[in-house]
């Protein structure tokens, strides 16, 4: 049984930088996937493999069973929303919407027709005779998304589309992109090096580095078992303590700083090097030792307060830790105190490198 | 990112050669060979020799024009930096509304042709003129000649050739940062100092462009000098003419053209390599 | 130090507003030779232009050479940028350095020339010889303009034509050349104005048969400054301003019918 898209093994060189090492994928038909990574991860290339406009160095894109090599990007029937949203300055966003149906030998009257009814699924009714420079940031979105989505693709990406909305906007977009995206059923790629927007928005992740895929997982997946220490410290905040198994069966760790740790091996080896994530809104802070957790000394270095949560940044030993705690736990704190943190050994997960 | 590098690298493209073919053979045929003409005329005119060059170079006549291009020429260039200089000054220095009228001002005498400002400066400089009915009126009488000396033909080229150097000087001052200014001054920088330190050294690539530009320009002046500058003051330009019109020597016209050519050619050639030549008309 | 180059400032605006200023009033003089102020005013010398096959004659030939080296400049440097712009390639900066040169050599220099090489192909007083040479001198300046534009052109936007599913001719012509219109018709203006302004190598090679304004104005001024002068330049005035101001007035003009224009009208079948 065929993935709805599938990318096989796509390797891609810029002279002597390798940018892609045989990067494989299978999508499900209606997935949403995210894309990310920081710059130069290697996500905007694939993207860019997938539309056509940078060709595998080997590989294969396959859309329902069909290969797409060979095939130029005008020709593939994917619909792109770029970063900049590259609306057309010239055409009204009625005309850009009906562009591809245009090219497509719809006549002017229906394809305006199927313009409108998508300006209106975008919720820009009565905007049509807008001229691009006319509209807001937030417009020329939905604009582009609809321009992206009228010819009914066989896939829709999205190339970093909210990088320039203010952070507002952004949410309000991810919603709306989230709703166009499960109203159409269209199977969707998203690329950003933004960690949140990939959270709230994606069926699955898929974490590219250096031009290989590190973890292609659910948000929670991602979130709470990362495949790999740059997964745990890319997707949100982490702690990432080394330590070495010494009896897998029995769930204990050894760490310089911490010393013995129960934790689940995950199928790491006895004597395995391994890394401890512990999430900083699993610690807990207090005075004194906990019964029943894990507990450390910490010298607490700064305490960031943001209302409804605080930041504390410290150190165990040579270690930096940072702890998420409720606002009011951390008035009993002051820099330079020095306090007890402590974590339930489920909280520990291990990462096998 | 990386994409238009990837698609020079992977294939040799044929398309930039076709499309630039038609042109470079016109520019070869229509503007190579005519200007290798003056080059091969000025060793053949009237016969296979240096004798052209020898005399352009040893005459006391055409040295003294080409000394007299020269002279004008840097006065021309001297007069429009202490004429553009201030205004585009004062243009940096005034309302949005002011400026826009200034700067329009600029672009039309810019786009005047220059004969018809050529023909304004007679008509301002004749003798039935504004100026001299001016000086008359302040007790000069008889006015001294104006029209037809070196003063009204360097005056009009003055004219002619200010725009560019208030574009030029106008361009980079309006990029000055005015933060740069206020910190300047709140170091301490005031007046003169503030202009000699901060603001100079900012628009100098401004005034080296507008200099160069106009320099070159006047050498090769033709129309101006010929129809408002004194008869026997002539400038290269002019003299070529008169070689060619008048008597029909066409040796000595290309060698002086060839000379002419090599001399422009040289001053941009240095500051193509301190610049980069497509800044200059940019 | 500011005020001086307050003071400075005003002094040169006067001096470059007085020529400009002088010449209107000037076409409508009645007197015989230059004189300013006038001591009349009349029509007299607008009358004598317009029915003057001696001022007429090279003004239309001036149009007539301007519109074509206008076309032929346009065919051949338009391809050439997009080449320039947008291709790297052995022997780029060679190329750029050609285009520019006709912009380096002094026109009385290029007027030596044309004299000679169109005189072997008996191309000299003609207005095909007057159109091939102002069409060299025409390249650099449209070449300037139209790589300004081209080089501001947001490439992303054929991508995303192309994503839409138009061939490269159809995004060139759907996309490319619709955003780069007002860039190529301020690049061929100026290539009309190039030529139309020229005059040294029209002096020598347009001859009596392709006489071009800018020749007949020179030659008349030599003579006799003829008065009819102050009427060419008033009226190459009115174009000059008209061009400066009719983007803007037309902008409005298109806005005000744009808005008039119910979106229903926009949205309707056909």
């Amino acid at each position: 049984m065929n993935s709805y898209l599938e990318i096989k093994n796509i390797t891609k060189r810029f002279g002597d930088f390798t940018a892609l090492h045989e990067v494989s994928l299978a999508v499900e038909k209606g997935e949403f996937v995210t894309f990310l990574g920081p710059s130069g991860s290697g996500k905007t290339t694939t993207l860019m493999i997938i539309a056509g406009f940078e060709k595998a160095t080997s590989g294969d894109v396959l859309v329902q069973g069909q290969s797409l090599s060979g095939l130029a990007p005008y020709q593939r029937n994917i619909g792109i929303v770029f970063q900049n949203y590259a609306l057309f300055p010239h055409k009204t966003a009625a005309d850009n919407v009906y562009f591809p149906l245009q090219m497509r030998g719809y006549g002017r009257g229906e394809g305006l027709e199927k313009a409108a009814e998508m300006l209106d699924l975008v919720g820009l009714k009565g905007f049509g005779d807008r001229y691009p420079k006319e509209l807001s940031g937030g417009q020329q979105q939905r604009v582009a998304l609809a321009r992206a989505l009228v010819f009914e693709p066989s896939l829709l990406l999205l190339d970093e589309p909210l990088g320039a909305l203010d952070k507002n906007l952004r949410e309000q977009m991810q919603i709306e992109i989230k709703r166009i995206q499960r109203r159409l059923g269209v199977t969707t790629v998203f690329v950003t090096h933004d960690q949140s927007e990939a959270m709230s928005m994606s069926d699955r992740i898929v974490v590219f580095e250096q031009g290989r895929i590190q973890q292609a997982a659910s948000p929670l997946d991602v979130y709470h078992r990362p495949k790999t220490r740059f997964v745990a410290g890319f997707v949100g905040e982490s702690n990432l303590i080394p330590a070495r198994i010494t009896d897998a069966a029995a769930g204990k760790a050894d760490s310089p700083v911490l010393g013995n740790c129960e934790v689940k091996a995950n199928g790491a080896a006895d004597g395995q090097d391994v890394t401890l994530l512990i999430r900083p809104e699993h610690i807990r802070l207090s005075r004194e030792p906990v019964d029943g957790r894990k507990n450390a000394r910490m010298q607490v270095d700064t305490i960031v307060n943001y209302g409804d949560n605080a930041l504390v940044m410290g150190r165990v030993g040579d270690l930096n830790m940072r702890a998420r705690v409720l606002g009011r736990d951390v008035i009993i704190l002051e820099e330079g105190d020095e306090c007890c943190i402590s974590w339930l050994p489920e909280s520990v997960f291990v990462i096998e490198q | 990112m990386g994409a238009t590098i990837s698609r020079l690298a992977d294939k040799p493209n044929l398309w930039p050669w076709l499309l630039l073919t038609p042109l470079a053979l016109y520019l070869a045929v229509f503007f190579a060979v005519p200007l290798f003409d003056v080059a091969v005329m000025s060793f053949t005119e009237p016969s296979l020799s240096f004798a052209n060059y020898e005399r352009v170079l040893t005459g006391k006549l055409y040295q003294q024009v080409f000394m007299n291009t020269f002279m004008t020429a840097g006065l021309v260039t001297l007069s429009c930096l202490l004429v553009g200089y201030p205004l585009a000054y004062l243009m940096n220095h005034v309302t949005r509304r002011t400026a826009m009228l200034i700067l329009l001002l600029v672009t039309m005498s810019f786009w005047t042709s220059f004969l018809v400002r050529t023909y304004a400066w007679m008509v301002l400089l004749g003798n039935n003129g504004p100026v001299v009915a001016f000086l008359a009126a302040i007790g000069v009488d008889p006015a001294p000649q104006l029209l037809f000396t070196r003063f009204s033909s360097t005056l009009a080229m003055v004219h002619i050739l200010a725009p560019y150097m208030i574009m030029n000087i106008y361009t980079v001052m309006q990029k000055i940062d005015p933060v740069l200014i206020r910190s300047a001054e709140s170091l301490g920088a005031r007046g003169w100092s503030l202009f000699r330190h901060v603001y100079l050294p900012l628009t100098a690539p401004g005034i080296a462009n507008g200099c160069v530009l106009v320099f070159v320009i006047c050498i090769g002046f033709y129309v101006t000098p010929v129809l408002l500058g004194s008869p026997r003051e002539q400038m290269v330009a002019g003299l070529i003419g008169t070689q060619i019109e008048e008597f029909l020597a066409f040796g000595m016209g290309s060698a002086m053209a060839i000379i002419l050519l090599v001399i422009t050619l040289a001053i941009l050639a240095v500051y193509h390599r301190r610049f980069g030549l497509d800044k200059l008309w940019g | 130090m500011n005020r001086l180059m307050r003071i400075l400032g005003v002094l040169v605006v006067i001096f470059i507003a007085a020529p400009l200023v002088i010449v209107v009033p000037m076409s409508f003089s009645d007197a015989r030779s230059l004189q300013f102020p006038p001591p009349g005013y009349w029509l007299g010398y607008y009358y004598a232009f317009f029915n003057d096959w001696g001022w007429l004659r090279p003004t239309w030939n001036s149009i007539i050479i301007a519109a074509a080296t206008m076309v032929l400049t346009m065919i051949l440097v338009v391809p050439a940028t997009f080449a320039l712009v947008r291709y790297r390639f052995y022997g780029k900066s060679v190329a750029d350095l050609m285009m520019m040169m006709p912009l380096a050599v002094p026109h009385i220099v290029m007027a030596v020339g044309y004299y000679s090489f169109l005189g072997d192909l008996r191309l000299v007083h003609t207005h095909f010889g007057v159109i091939l040479a102002h069409t060299c001198l025409a390249v650099p300046i449209a070449f300037l303009v139209l790589s300004a534009n081209l080089k501001g052109f947001d490439r992303t936007l054929e991508r995303a034509a192309q994503s839409l599913g138009a061939s490269p001719v159809r995004t060139f012509m759907h996309v490319t050349l619709p955003i780069l219109r007002p860039g190529i018709m301020i690049s061929a203006l100026f290539a009309f104005i190039q030529s139309f302004d020229e005059t040294v190598v029209a002096i020598f090679i347009s001859g009596r048969n392709a006489e071009t304004l800018p020749r007949k104005m020179f030659d008349s001024i030599r003579q006799e400054a003829d008065p009819v002068i102050a009427v060419i330049s008033t009226l190459l005035f009115a174009v000059v301003i008209l061009a400066l101001v009719a983007p803007a007035g037309w902008k409005s003009i298109r806005k005000r019918l744009r808005s008039k224009t119910p979106p229903a009208a926009i949205l309707g079948s056909q």
